[in-house]
């Protein structure tokens, strides 16, 4: 599997992460599937609907704001390819909490904010046995290409 | 006839149809169908005892079912329904942290600058000090060893929490620190300041031992609050800052 990501979006990726700092930032990645391959064209940032004391270690998306994600998707003729987030002083690597509330198919985008400055992104899915995450490869896009 | 709409980690399981169409005068009616023609689907909507999955919504137009009349909302020929399942993560879980240790290392800190203050020996009380900030260094409780050889002989056994290892690190360091201020008071020339630091650190650490209040981890939580850098853990869920957590691991 591969998510094809322009410098552009991954650069915005990261920028929402910085922002959302020390809070977790997260939100949706739009799309085309070709195959094993996605095309992310689009992020569509949704509101971390955690309770506060619990946003800097947690995301989670109001239904209705899914409801409208999906609405906005067919609107764009696009599909939601996956979930993007931040982890904030923390790795880029799905947590326990990750792996317990993930969905399979997805593509999670996964980026690392240390002390407010984006740093490594990683992208993974949920294993077809739901035990573990398996890597999914990110491949840049150069501009028009 | 009513149409239902399946999200694109569902498709797998609906051969890759995005839209299928299903029989049905109900929400659960049109479920039912959907899941007879996709058997693999079940599992991911209902629970075992066939109840639709809490995190998985379905709405009608705009509305979540469960507002409106649950599986038993009525459908007309022309509706859609959209399966929206919930989305959620986060950098850290609670991870396994073995309270035994630390009430063993808090019997130590007890024990030594008890006998420390008895036998008028205060560079006991320095020695105490170092160990902690030294454990804090390494991320462990400084009298961790006395602790393996102590478990090693079964004289105690591990006791596991769901809980963060980082507020217990911050207390042990912010412990020593106070111990190093009454070690500079004891050799400025200033033992009554000294022991009253040192007694500072015996009833915090006897609060935590015996009453189950982390003094140290409450300010971490609130330091963490005030969104202070460095300071990324929230209490365990449920859990008050600095009391020992529910959840054993």
């Amino acid at each position: 599997m591969t998510l094809l990501l322009s410098p552009a979006l991954a650069r915005a990726i990261q920028s929402k992460g910085e922002a959302a700092y020390p809070e977790e930032g997260a939100g949706l990645i739009l799309g085309r599937i070709d195959g094993e391959r996605r095309q992310a064209l689009q992020l569509l940032p949704l509101p971390n609907r955690s309770p506060e004391a619990s946003r800097r270690r947690r995301y989670s998306f109001d239904p209705r704001d899914l409801l409208q994600a999906e609405v906005e998707a067919e609107r764009l003729g696009l599909e939601i390819l996956g979930v993007y987030h931040s982890h904030p002083d923390h790795p880029a690597r799905p947590s326990e909490t990750d792996l317990e509330l993930a969905l399979p198919w997805y593509c999670y985008v996964i980026t690392s904010v240390e002390r407010g400055r984006a740093g490594e992104s990683a992208a993974w899915r949920l294993a077809d046995d739901h035990s573990r995450f398996e890597a999914y490869a990110i491949d840049m896009l150069t501009p028009g290409g | 006839m009513p149409l239902v709409r399946v999200p694109t980690p569902l498709r797998p399981y609906t051969d890759g149809q995005k839209d299928v169409e299903v029989s049905g005068q109900t929400v659960g009616g049109a479920l039912e169908a959907l899941t007879e023609r996709f058997p693999a689907l079940r599992t991911h909507l209902f629970d075992e005892a066939g109840a639709l999955r809490s995190f998985v919504h379905v709405f009608l137009g705009e509305q979540d079912v469960r507002e409106l009349h649950g599986e038993a909302t009525e459908l007309q020929a022309n509706d859609r329904l959209l399966i929206v399942p919930s989305i959620a993560g986060g950098s850290t879980a609670a991870r396994p942290v073995d309270h035994s240790a630390l009430r063993a290392n808090q019997a130590m800190i007890i024990a030594l600058l008890g006998a420390a203050y008895v036998a008028d020996v205060s560079w006991l009380a320095a020695f105490v000090g170092a160990v902690m900030l030294f454990g804090s260094a390494l991320g462990r409780p400084g009298f961790l060893d006395v602790y393996r050889l102590l478990r090693a002989v079964r004289v105690l056994r591990p006791d596991v929490y769901r809980d963060h290892p980082e507020p217990h690190r911050f207390a042990q360091a912010l412990g020593g620190l106070v111990l190093a201020g009454a070690t500079a008071a004891f050799l400025t020339g200033l033992p009554g300041a000294g022991w009253i630091l040192t007694w500072i650190v015996i009833a915090l650490a006897g609060l935590n031992l015996f009453g189950g209040f982390c003094a140290g981890c409450a300010v971490y939580y609130w330091m963490a609050r005030l969104k202070l850098p460095g300071f990324t853990q929230s209490p365990p869920d449920g859990v008050l800052p600095g009391r020992r957590p529910i959840q054993r691991a």
